[in-house]
């Protein structure tokens, strides 16, 4: 049996196995002295022939008590402190340092329903809700190494869209609009997720990927743009549409 | 303490006084004890009789949720393939195929079960009620009827939980966390997930009941000479515990009548969503669900933490140690879990700065609950531990808690979570920190206690055949469950093999049914030797495990009243392997025990009885 994290596509994905990494190791350590500890209490310190009365302490002497907290403390820095400083760091120039003003960025309003996923991206003009856009189901097409920015609503339950491969997840939620960005550092064909139980085909919510380099994604988009007028997709229902996703308020 | 002080404090005089502590109550004021089969049986109001009540009831809704947890681990390991056995049986319309409705039904009553209907009454309503009076020296709860209300409350609840899978449209499916709005009618529309609403606020009455009961006991009734600081911590636990119940569980109930709101007269408070086009908030439901929430796994586990904390000082027949920091922790904890709930949210949107303050509050827990552990690592070092059946439950918990608390980390980090929140980890995470330290703190008290509840030891060989294979297979399978949850698999699955990146992990997934299998039926050993002592158990002693705490004062099990005579408590519970105690030719002094050599007595007891050690503790000596 070979237990490891799905492959990682991601730019910033490495980020958050840098963090289960450093958690693994220290709580490892931890768990480890704390192992020993223990074998030698259980082993040296139980009743037996030799052994028949305890040390009688009620540990409430100043070193003790000294003891006990340097401990404590020890761990809260070296695990706990850490970790924030370093999570914050990467929640504020990473993770939610959202590519709003970002030209680059790929745009795409996500619709979850039971139990699919409707991708919609602006097209040529750039504008949402014109005859344009297009929109895939249960497909999601990006380029390679350009922000993607997803905003996504619900129609009827919480979902949530997760994306293995790219360490992260993010509710979709009825009533309100969530956001979140990625980006794929190569091509390939990588699986979307729902984590959020959403009813009894929750299971069937899957989900595709499909990253492709700059050039081979703009091929893309021309025959999808044609795909998604022929198929009349255009006009599929989108959540909310009428007041607008707010792409400009930048929430 | 002298020989007039003591007649003093069997007075209303003491601190303690209160309903119970009428003049003369010492001696006096014996309740009579009910005639009649039902009076005493069925609508009892004695603590001890309710407290097997609830345990019984507990007990039946393990077994109950610990089959639907091998039919979930079936299905996991064997998608597709009919169940054998009980298939025909319970899925006969499916050809004894687990269907995806069924499963979702399955994971949520496990769910669902396990905390509202097996842990809490077998901790909190079996437990709390028979230990609570017996260990501060009570004659009864404060409020007795009340008492018998809370259990009755109880069972309907569980009659109407029950009755829901008899409905159109079968049993509950929106999991035990019922978010909205899949618990509403656009993904619910069945009467089953009305009756989960009415069978929660029902069970939430129940607890609420009990909590108001037990504050009111601790805080009124303890036995003279009882000061909190002398408390077993056991009745610290469910002291705490009931606070945090009588806050929090009514913020349950709110989300619950909302929820029924919206089911039943068509209100939207939970509603949204262009399907239906309304515009309430199915994050408020959230909000409400995880402010009580997070405080319950802390209602379920401290009485759990309380119960550890003494039986180790039991069997390492030590003090334990650090007592009033082990206090404080829980103190703490309690205080800090009030405003962590946030971190089960991280994935909904939640607006940055909220992020972050919930991320450094749920970390800053860890602080009291590292002091906790820490002390019981204290009082097993240089004890003289006696191996019994309660302690090795006891030290296996403290091993669960200790990979189950530090796995928490992960999920406490915003980035980590972002990846791991709602995978296997988290399913992995909690069945350690909660299902394996309550299975096991509940398998501790009940070899601990059972001598003094019926009357009869259990057999120690049967109960160490019982938490070996119990112990192995139950870490294989929620330490499993969290490496799964690494790999990426979602939680609540019906069929991971969907998925091309989950579908390597079937071996894992086969081996930790198998592991699953094993400690259900290791359960069948647990099963025989409760039911052979019960009938057949040798006959207990008044104090078998040779403690001090005041319920083994009493003889097994205790009489109705449980005190002739009001106990005068003039040390703290732990005094264990205390040299004043080597004259009479054991190691260890009652609470109620009067001074043996004075000096020697109070040169260790000062530490806990509340007064300031008079410079001779063994530190300075
Ligand atoms: C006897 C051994 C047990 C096994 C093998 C087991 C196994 C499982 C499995 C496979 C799931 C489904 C996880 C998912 O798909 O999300 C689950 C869910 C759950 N279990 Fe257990 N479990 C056990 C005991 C317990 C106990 C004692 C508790 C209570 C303290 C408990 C509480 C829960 C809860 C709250 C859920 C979540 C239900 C939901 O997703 O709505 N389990 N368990
Ligand atoms: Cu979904
Ligand atoms: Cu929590």
């Amino acid at each position: 049996m070979h237990i490891v994290l799905p492959h990682d596509a991601s730019l910033d994905g490495h980020l958050v196995d840098g963090v289960i990494g450093y958690l693994t190791l220290t709580t490892g350590l931890a768990f480890l002295a704390v192992l020993v500890f223990l074998l030698i209490a259980i082993v040296f310190h139980r009743e037996r022939a030799g052994r028949t009365r305890a040390h009688h302490t009620h540990g409430n002497r100043p070193r003790d008590r000294a003891l006990t907290f340097a401990v404590a403390l020890v761990m809260f820095v070296a695990i706990d402190v850490t970790l924030v400083a370093r999570t914050a760091g990467e929640l504020s120039g990473r993770f939610w340092r959202y590519p709003d003003g970002d030209p680059n960025a790929l745009r795409v309003e996500v619709t979850a329903r039971q139990w699919s996923w409707t991708f919609r991206t602006a097209g040529p003009d750039g504008r949402f809700g014109t005859g344009d856009d297009v929109v895939t189901l249960g497909e999601l097409d990006v380029p390679v190494g350009r922000p993607i920015y997803l905003k996504l609503r619900s129609r009827d339950v919480v979902h949530s869209l997760y994306l293995p491969s790219f360490r992260t997840k993010i509710d979709a939620i009825p009533g309100s609009t969530t956001r979140l960005w990625f980006q794929a550092q190569e091509a390939g064909r990588f699986e979307i997720g729902c984590a959020q139980h959403c009813g009894v085909s929750h299971y069937k919510m899957r989900g595709l990927l499909i990253a492709r380099p700059e050039g081979e994604y703009h091929d893309w988009l021309a025959r999808a743009e044609t795909d998604s007028r022929l198929r009349g997709d255009a006009a599929l229902p989108v959540a909310g549409e009428a007041d607008g996703w707010d792409w400009e308020t930048g929430r | 303490m002298t020989a007039t002080d003591q007649s003093q404090g069997g007075d209303a005089g003491g601190d303690a006084g209160g309903p119970g502590g009428g003049p003369g109550d010492g001696l006096e004021e014996i309740p009579p004890e009910p005639a009649g089969f039902l009076r005493r049986h069925v609508f009892s109001t004695d603590h001890k009789v309710i407290g097997r009540q609830f345990l019984f009831l507990g007990l039946s809704f393990l077994a109950v949720g610990g089959v639907m947890a091998m039919l979930i681990r079936w299905q996991l390991a064997r998608p597709g393939v009919p169940v054998p056995v009980v298939g025909g049986l319970l899925f006969g319309r499916a050809g004894g195929l687990i269907s995806p409705a069924a499963y979702t039904a399955l994971f949520t009553m496990h769910g669902t079960i396990m905390i509202f209907f097996a842990v809490t009454p077998i901790l909190i309503g079996g437990f709390g009620n028979f230990c609570l009076p017996l260990l501060i020296g009570a004659r009864d709860m404060a409020f007795p009827r009340l008492n018998l209300a809370s259990f009755w409350t109880m069972a309907a609840a569980t009659a109407v939980l029950t009755a829901s899978f008899f409905v159109p449209l079968g049993p509950p499916q929106a999991g035990w966390t019922a978010y909205a709005t899949l618990s509403t009618a656009i993904g619910a529309p069945g009467v089953g997930q009305t009756l989960w609403v009415v069978a929660i606020y029902l069970n939430g009455a129940s607890s609420v009941m009990g909590a108001v009961n037990y504050i009111t006991t601790v805080i009124r009734l303890r036995a003279p000479g009882m000061t909190y600081l002398r408390m077993p911590l056991t009745v610290w636990g469910f002291f705490l515990t009931s606070i945090l119940n009588a806050l929090f569980v009514p913020v349950l109930a709110a989300a619950m009548v909302l929820l029924f709101f919206d089911r039943v007269f068509g209100t939207q408070f939970f509603v949204a969503g262009t399907t239906v086009g309304a515009g309430g908030d199915p994050i408020l439901y959230q909000h409400l669900f995880w402010l009580f929430g997070h405080p319950e796994v802390y209602i379920l586990i401290i009485p759990a933490w309380g119960i550890v904390s003494d039986l180790l000082s039991f069997f390492a027949r030590k003090p334990a140690f650090g007592y009033r920091v082990t206090v404080a922790a829980l103190v703490g904890v309690v205080i800090l879990s009030t405003v962590v709930y946030g971190h089960h949210m991280f994935t909904t949107g939640m607006s940055p700065l909220l992020g972050e303050s919930f991320m450094v509050l749920t970390m800053i827990i860890s602080v009291p609950t590292s002091l906790l552990f820490l002390n019981w690592l204290g009082t097993l070092w240089r004890g003289a531990s006696r191996m019994t059946t309660p302690m090795l439950f006891c030290l296996g918990l403290v091993f669960t808690f200790g990979v189950g608390g530090l796995t928490g980390l992960y999920l406490a980090d915003v980035v980590a979570d972002m990846y791991l929140h709602d995978t296997y980890f988290v399913v992995g995470h909690f069945h350690l920190i909660m299902a394996a330290a309550l299975l096991l703190a509940s398998f501790a008290a009940i070899y601990f206690w059972f001598p003094k509840m019926f009357g009869r030891m259990m057999s120690e060989a049967l109960g160490k055949w019982h938490f070996w294979p119990t112990f192995v297979s139950l870490n294989v399978v929620f330490m499993g469950q969290l490496l799964i949850g690494y790999a990426g698999m979602q939680r609540r699955l019906y069929d991971p093999s969907v998925y091309e990146f989950l579908r390597p992990l079937l071996p894992l997934n086969r081996f930790i049914s198998r592991a699953a299998y094993v400690l259900g039926a290791s359960q069948l050993i647990f099963v025989v030797n409760f039911f052979w002592s019960l009938f057949r158990g040798q006959k207990a002693p008044k104090n078998p495990w040779a403690v001090g705490t005041l319920e083994w004062t009493v003889a097994s099990p205790p009489p109705h009243h449980n005190f002739d005579r009001i106990p005068v408590v003039v040390r703290g519970p732990h005094e264990l392997g205390h040299p004043a105690a080597r004259a009479l030719g054991k190691d260890w002094l009652g609470q109620d025990e009067g001074p043996v050599r004075p000096s020697a007595d109070n040169a260790t007891d000062g530490s806990t009885d509340g007064s300031p050690p008079d410079g001779s503790t063994e530190g300075a000596a």
